[in-house]
Parts: C-alpha cells; sequence; structure tokens
C-alpha cells in the first residue's frame, strides 16, 4: 500500500500531455459550482467582516449612521480601551492557552482511558459503572453546594486547578468514547494479548492510534470549552493575575456597561469606553486564535463526527 | 440480573445518605464560625489598651479593582500593620454576574470578615436570613467613633427587626430623575424653560417640527416611565403595576394601571407616539437616547443629577458645539427623597472570624482622614493632589496621565463620610448649585425600606411581570393601534395573571412597615 501511494503522482506526471478534456458538461457544472461556493462562502464571511470592520469604526458613527461594511474613518478607540493594560490581556492569553492545553490533553487521557475500560467485553462492573456515570447526566447539586465542595472540602478558591477541574471529564464525552471504541474489534485486542502485550500497552500502542478521529473530535470539544470557559473563573478566580482571557474581556465589556451608565459628576469622565465598538474588538480579540487553529484539525473534526454519528 | 439491582438500589441508598450527611455538615459548619465571633466579643477579647494580637481580615468589595489596587492596599496595610496590627485582603467582586457571586459569598458561609452591603444588593432580604451578623452590641465598643456620629435615622435603615446588620454610609445623597436636554436649542425657538408635562411637549414639538429630529431618539421606554412616575407622583412599590398613588398618602396603594391618572397618561402618550416623538422601534432598540444627543439626532434623555453632570462633562470634553440643560422632575411636586442610608453600607457576614477587628479597621476608614483618603480617592500626588483649600482635590495630580493612570474609583461608597469627603475640582457646577435647591424639599424615603420578599405570591409575581412586559410597556409608548381597547385588555390581562393577589400582599407588607414606624 504504501508504495503505491508513493508512485501515484508519478503516473499523473506522465499522462499530463494526453490529459482527456473535460467535456462541457463538467465544465458547466463546476462553473455553477464554483461561483455559487464563493457567493455562499461570500455570505458567510460577511458578518465576520462586518464585526472586524464594526471594532475599527469610530463610536458617534456607528451610533449616527448604524454599521457599515467599510467604515468613514478608522478609530482604535476600541482596541485602545482593550489593551488598556497590555500585559493583562498578555497573561491572560497565557493562562486561557495553558489552562487549554493542560485540561484538553488531562481530559483526552482520562476521557479515552474511561472510555477504553468501558469498551472492554472483559470488565465485569462495566453496566453497573456505566450506570454511575451515566447516573451524574440525570442530577446535579446546584450552584452553591457545588460551590462549597470547591471552595471548602477541595480548597480551589482562586487556583488555576478551578479552572481546569471542573470542565476536565464528562459523562457525555466518555460514552461518546465508549461508543466509539466499541467500533475497535475485538479480535485486535486478543490478537495483541497473545502477542504478549499487557492492557497499558494495548492501549498505548492499539486503541489509541486507532481511535485519532474520536480524540480529536472531542479534544476539540474540550479545547473549545476550555477556550470558551469564564463561569469557572467568574465563581472561583479572585485574584486578576489568574483571570482567564473570556473572563478578563466580559470584565471590559462589563465595567463599561456599568461606567456609562453610572457615570459622576466628573469632570475626568471623558475616559467612557465606546460600548458598542468595544463589542465588536473584544470579539475579535476572543475568536481569533481559535478561527486560525480550526482549518489545522478540520479534517479530523469532520471524520470523528461522522463516524460518531454512523455508529450512534 | 437480581444482583445488579441489589447492587444498585444499595448505590442508590449510599449516595443519597452521602448528600444527605453532607449536606448537614455544610450547615453546622456555615453557623459556628459566627457563634464564636459573637462569643469572642461579648468576652471583651481585644478591647483597648491592651496588645492585639495580629489577624488578618478579608474583605469584599462590589465592582472592579483599580489598576494600582496593590500599591494602595499595600500601603493601607502599612498603616493598619502600624495602628491596630492588622492586614486585610481587599477582594473585588468585578461587575460581572456579581449577584450571583454575592450571594454564594454570603450563603457559602466562606470567611469574610466585611463586605459591601446595600439595599439594592438584597440587604433587607439577606439581614432577615441572617447572613450578616447583629452589630448592636460591637458597636460602641469597637467603633466608637462612628458610632457617634452616625445619625439615629441612619442606625434606623439598617436595623432590621431589632438588630443593626450593617454600618451605613453618611452622606447624603439626591438622585431624582430629570431630563438632560438640548438647552441651545430651547433658547433659539425662545420656548420657556420646562414646569410642566406642556412645556416639554412644547419643546418636544419645537424639536420635531423645526429640527425634524426626534426628540427621544433609541430606546425611549426609560425616558417617558420616569416622566410618568414623577409627573403623577406615583411611588412605585416593588416592581412596576403596584404602587402608591403620592408621596402624601403612602397607604393609598393601588394597581396604578386601574388608576384614572394611568388612562389620561397613555392617552397623552399616543398622541406623542402619533406625532413622532419617538421611533416606532423605541422598545426594541437598545441604543441609549443620549448617544443620539451626542450625534445631534436627539434632543432629550433620563439621567439623575450626576450622571447628568458626566454626561455634561463628556459633551464638553469632546468638544461637541451644543449646550446642555438638566431639568430635574422633583420640581413637579417640589420634594426629594434622598438614597436611603443603606443603599451603600458595610457589613460584617455571618462567617467572620474577627468581626471586633474589622469594626476597628472600618472606624478608623471611615472618620481618619489618612486612611480615609487614600481608599477613597488614592494615593496623593498619582492619583489626586491637593486643591487651594482642604476641602478639594484636583484629579488627575499635575503631571499624570489619566489614560496610564486612570481615576482611582472603587466601591468606596460603603464607607462615606460626609465631613471626610472632597469636592473636585473641575466637576459640574450645576451638581452644587442643585444640591442647594434639594436639601430644603428632602423628605425622608419611606419606601425604600419595605421589605419584600415575594415568597407567597411568586407565580403572581411572574405572571404580572409578563403581562407588563407585553401589554404596558407598548401601551406605555402609544405603541399599540387602539388606545381603549389595550388598555381593557392590559387590565383584564393584569387581573387574570392574580395582580390582587399581589396587591393584597405588598399592601399587608407596607403597612406592617408603616405601622413599625408610625407613618400615617
Amino acid at each position: 500500500m504504501h508504495v503505491q501511494a508513493e508512485e501515484l503522482p508519478m503516473v499523473r506526471k506522465t499522462n499530463k500531455g494526453t490529459k482527456i478534456k473535460p467535456d462541457k458538461a463538467t465544465i458547466a457544472f463546476n462553473v455553477i459550482g464554483y461561483t455559487l461556493l464563493t457567493a455562499i462562502s461570500i455570505v458567510c464571511l460577511i458578518p465576520f467582516w462586518l464585526i472586524v470592520a464594526g471594532s475599527f469604526t469610530d463610536e458617534m458613527e456607528i451610533i449616527a449612521e448604524g454599521f457599515k461594511l467599510f467604515p468613514n474613518t478608522i478609530s482604535f478607540e476600541a482596541y485602545k480601551s482593550v489593551f488598556a493594560t497590555p500585559e493583562q490581556i498578555y497573561r491572560a492569553y497565557g493562562v486561557t492557552i495553558g489552562v487549554t492545553v493542560a485540561g484538553s490533553v488531562l481530559g483526552l487521557l482520562l476521557t479515552s482511558m474511561a472510555g477504553y475500560v468501558l469498551s472492554r467485553k472483559d470488565f465485569i462492573y462495566r453496566n453497573s459503572l456505566s450506570f454511575f456515570i451515566y447516573f451524574t447526566t440525570l442530577f446535579s447539586g446546584g450552584l452553591i453546594p457545588w460551590y462549597i465542595m470547591m471552595t471548602k472540602y477541595l480548597g480551589l478558591k482562586d487556583s488555576y486547578w478551578a479552572l481546569i477541574l471542573p470542565p476536565l471529564v464528562s459523562a457525555w464525552n466518555i460514552i461518546l468514547m465508549r461508543n466509539f471504541m466499541k467500533s475497535i474489534p475485538d479480535s485486535v485486542i486478543e490478537s495483541a494479548k497473545i502477542d504478549g502485550a499487557g492492557d497499558f500497552l494495548i492501549y498505548r500502542k492499539i486503541i489509541l492510534p486507532l481511535s485519532t478521529p474520536g480524540l480529536a473530535t472531542i479534544g476539540l470539544f474540550l479545547a473549545l470549552g476550555y477556550w470558551n470557559d469564564w463561569f469557572n473563573a467568574n465563581v472561583f478566580i479572585t485574584s486578576d493575575h489568574k483571570y482567564p482571557l473570556q473572563f478578563l474581556l466580559y470584565k471590559i465589556l462589563s465595567s463599561a456597561a456599568v461606567l456609562r451608565t453610572q457615570t459622576g459628576a466628573y469632570l475626568a469622565a471623558n475616559v467612557v469606553p465606546p460600548t458598542e465598538t468595544l463589542k465588536m474588538a473584544v470579539a475579535v480579540v476572543a475568536t481569533g486564535p481559535i478561527i486560525l487553529l480550526y482549518p489545522f484539525v478540520q479534517k479530523y473534526f469532520v471524520k470523528g463526527l461522522t463516524i460518531g454519528a454512523v455508529k450512534g | 440480573m437480581l444482583k445488579t439491582k441489589k447492587r444498585l438500589s444499595l448505590l442508590l441508598v449510599l449516595s443519597l445518605m452521602i448528600t444527605l450527611l453532607a449536606a448537614c455538615g455544610g450547615g453546622t459548619a456555615s453557623n459556628s464560625p459566627g457563634n464564636e465571633g459573637t462569643e469572642k466579643a461579648a468576652n471583651g477579647e481585644g478591647a483597648a489598651g491592651e496588645k492585639l494580637e495580629k489577624v488578618k481580615l478579608t474583605w469584599y468589595l462590589v465592582g472592579d479593582a483599580h489598576k494600582d489596587q496593590s500599591k494602595i492596599v499595600a500601603e493601607w496595610n502599612k498603616m493598619l500593620e502600624r495602628d491596630l496590627n492588622t492586614t486585610v485582603d481587599l477582594k473585588f467582586t468585578t461587575w460581572n454576574d456579581w449577584m450571583t457571586k454575592y450571594n454564594l459569598l454570603l450563603t457559602s458561609g466562606e470567611k469574610i470578615d466585611m463586605i459591601f452591603a446595600s439595599s439594592w444588593a438584597d440587604f433587607y432580604k439577606l439581614s432577615k436570613q441572617g447572613a450578616f451578623l447583629d452589630l448592636k452590641d460591637l458597636l460602641p465598643q469597637y467603633a466608637p467613633v462612628t458610632w457617634g456620629n452616625v445619625p439615629k435615622e441612619d442606625w434606623d435603615s439598617v436595623t432590621v427587626s431589632g438588630g443593626i446588620y450593617a454600618v451605613p454610609n453618611t452622606n447624603p445623597e439626591y438622585t431624582p430623575l430629570g431630563y438632560v436636554y438640548r438647552e441651545d436649542w430651547r433658547k433659539e425657538f425662545g420656548l420657556p424653560e420646562f414646569t410642566d408635562l406642556d412645556s416639554i411637549e412644547a419643546y418636544l414639538d419645537a424639536v420635531k417640527t423645526q429640527k425634524k429630529v426626534i426628540p427621544i431618539n433609541g430606546a425611549a421606554y426609560e425616558n417617558v416611565n420616569s416622566l410618568y412616575k414623577f409627573w403623577n407622583d406615583f411611588q412605585l412599590i416593588g416592581g412596576d403595576v403596584i404602587g402608591a398613588t403620592s408621596y402624601d398618602n403612602p397607604r393609598d396603594i393601588q394597581i396604578l394601571p386601574y388608576t384614572e391618572e394611568f388612562e389620561a397618561w397613555v392617552k397623552r402618550m399616543k398622541t406623542w407616539e402619533q406625532k413622532g416623538y419617538w421611533n416606532k422601534n423605541a422598545l426594541s432598540s437598545n441604543q441609549e437616547a443620549g448617544d443620539f444627543i451626542k450625534t445631534g439626532q436627539g434632543a432629550i434623555y433620563w439621567r439623575n443629577p450626576s450622571s447628568a453632570g458626566g454626561f455634561i462633562n463628556e459633551v464638553k470634553a469632546k468638544n461637541l458645539d451644543m449646550e446642555i440643560g438638566y431639568f430635574p422632575f422633583s420640581r413637579f411636586h417640589n420634594y426629594v427623597i434622598p438614597t436611603l442610608p443603606s443603599s451603600n453600607a458595610m457589613a460584617i457576614p455571618k462567617s467572620s472570624v474577627n468581626p471586633e477587628r474589622s469594626l476597628m479597621v472600618l472606624d478608623k476608614l471611615r472618620n481618619d482622614p489618612e486612611y480615609f483618603n487614600l481608599m477613597t480617592y488614592g494615593i496623593e500626588g498619582t492619583h489626586w493632589a491637593k486643591g487651594e483649600d482642604d476641602k478639594t482635590i484636583v484629579i488627575p495630580a499635575p503631571g499624570v496621565n489619566l489614560d496610564e493612570t486612570p481615576r482611582y474609583d472603587i466601591a468606596s461608597w460603603g464607607w462615606r463620610y460626609e465631613p471626610n469627603m472632597k469636592k473636585e475640582k473641575g466637576g459640574w457646577d450645576g451638581l452644587d448649585v442643585l444640591k442647594e435647591e434639594f436639601k430644603p424639599i428632602s423628605k425622608p424615603d419611606i419606601f425604600g425600606p419595605i421589605y419584600l420578599d415575594y415568597a407567597p405570591v411568586k407565580a403572581e409575581l411572574a405572571a404580572v411581570n409578563q403581562v407588563f412586559e407585553q401589554y404596558g410597556k407598548p401601551l406605555m409608548l402609544g405603541l399599540t393601534s387602539d388606545v381603549d381597547a389595550s388598555l381593557k385588555t392590559y387590565r383584564e390581562k393584569l387581573k387574570t395573571a392574580g395582580v390582587d393577589k399581589l396587591l393584597e400582599y405588598i399592601q399587608e407588607e407596607a403597612n406592617k412597615y408603616f405601622d413599625e414606624r408610625g407613618i400615617e
């Protein structure tokens, strides 16, 4: 198989001169297809462009004339307010990236191990354990007991662990992973066993490589979850150098809103940040990096989702 | 099969028991520290004279920390260590979702020695529920200066069923609503100053017909609603539908949409809407009317005096070529209600370990100018500088760039004490004029402290609010085609939503309060 794949481009190269002309129907199909797709993607991109353009528009212009695709004058006011304390934004980026990477890797490890164990038919307690996990999706203790447990008994107030632990393992992900791993034939595991492999070796050398699409999907879920999470920080983090990005941006927005409604009779009140354009700038700052990351993991994502869909 | 079932039921029972046990444990744990605290205080530990043991306190404030917060708190802690052998860890809720966090902090029994409390942060409800410590016996001993200089009425406002649950701020503030408007346009039209509804209507009309500008542009509801309340002298109690018909008749509590005044009002608003004083999308727009004044596309915006000052200063700072006037609605009936002293206060949660020391720190903070200035205005020379006399300050200090060092402005409202407060040079001078106008016509707030918890009428309240949103608001803005028919529907819908039961409950609670305070 490996050799064939290498040879394929060679064959194409030699055939270059005698390429068969595509017939008219194909050309027509391509033309229509490409124009249609271009039009649709432009329609999809316009809202994004509107956000980017909006973030560079002058606040007064938006109020007077509404949002425009191309602003009359370019203003950096909104970005000035977001980056009023640049060190803090960079720190917050660091915290978010750190938490996202650590959380996703750790979460993937735990989810895949749990999923693998539950998918093995020779694990006697798999059904009761599955039920135990499934059971937690039906009930929750509510905000206050959760908060008390996290702060009083686990002592996680104002700790990075408060950001990493709560979304780490979710029952839904484990069930998804278990179903995915069930599709790996038992005979593979058995043959490995006959060859003398232990459970961890099987997990590491056979199961993990075979379930990359599943891992990528859940990894992306986890990463997106960690990237977008602000609530845990809202509740548990009190020192401002530990704020993750989303929470910091949300904080900037909400304090701008409060400033607008509560400005006193100060002469220095002209430091009120713009609210409309600030929202746009915050959206750009928050989504930028993850959008850049998306094209690289997209292929796994699509594959993983479809496999998950077929197997239920 | 049978085996698994057994195992499962066992598991269920076990997990139930665990949760039960956990709940009990949590309860007792959160109660005990408070009791300890009071016992200690009763024994008179840490009284003046003897050497104080070193203590670290945790204080919580609502809102955001300042950029230089750590510097200022470090400075403060130096002073506290010198005078009281104490340090304070000052924490902030930040403004996002602060109400959830605030409630969590108090209900979870986290160890906090002092927290900002306010009537608008459920102070009365929380103290009835026992979230705060009764300070009555502690105050004279540990905060003697404050105990002496807070007026009795102010202590009354934080007294809930016989206990004093917070230390209120001492700084009467007047926040009646009013309109900021284009004064230059009024002069241009040759119109008289606002005195009543007719003069306001004349102005709106001139703006619309002569300037071809929608006078109340953007979100109009609050602009109209505040005028409605003040013009009719309605004192709403807990919600938008029920209230006293006037300040002088506090016990005459009615369903306001059933009154003749309301009918006359919505008919008039229909004519205003037809004349185009606001947009058709006035209810859904989320753009503040004030923003349109700044772009020359609007003329009127509701504000209280101090935010009117902020607005006027902003217009000045942006060099917009316009003159802005301010008309407080208090002139309709010639009285103002100062904000409740309890709208800004400091309270000690039940979970506090060192309530005595916390009170000592608060006493210093309120009354010692060195402490007060640092925590209220920031570091002298950086965040502010002395003005020509002792009572004025200049912000920013000379040579300081406001973009790099924003004004120091944290939630210092809780420890305000008027004699220590300073006037900012260059503020809106209209505010002082208004203060002079308000002082002689001030009347106490007899509606704010009415305790409403709504538990018995939860369903009715939700239904009434829903009806109000759906039928009441459009009616107020004349956004229905047939006013009489809509008014009839609105009243009927309110009835079926159970507004009578809500009225009964509010009347009962209000009467309880009025009886207690001897208000006729």
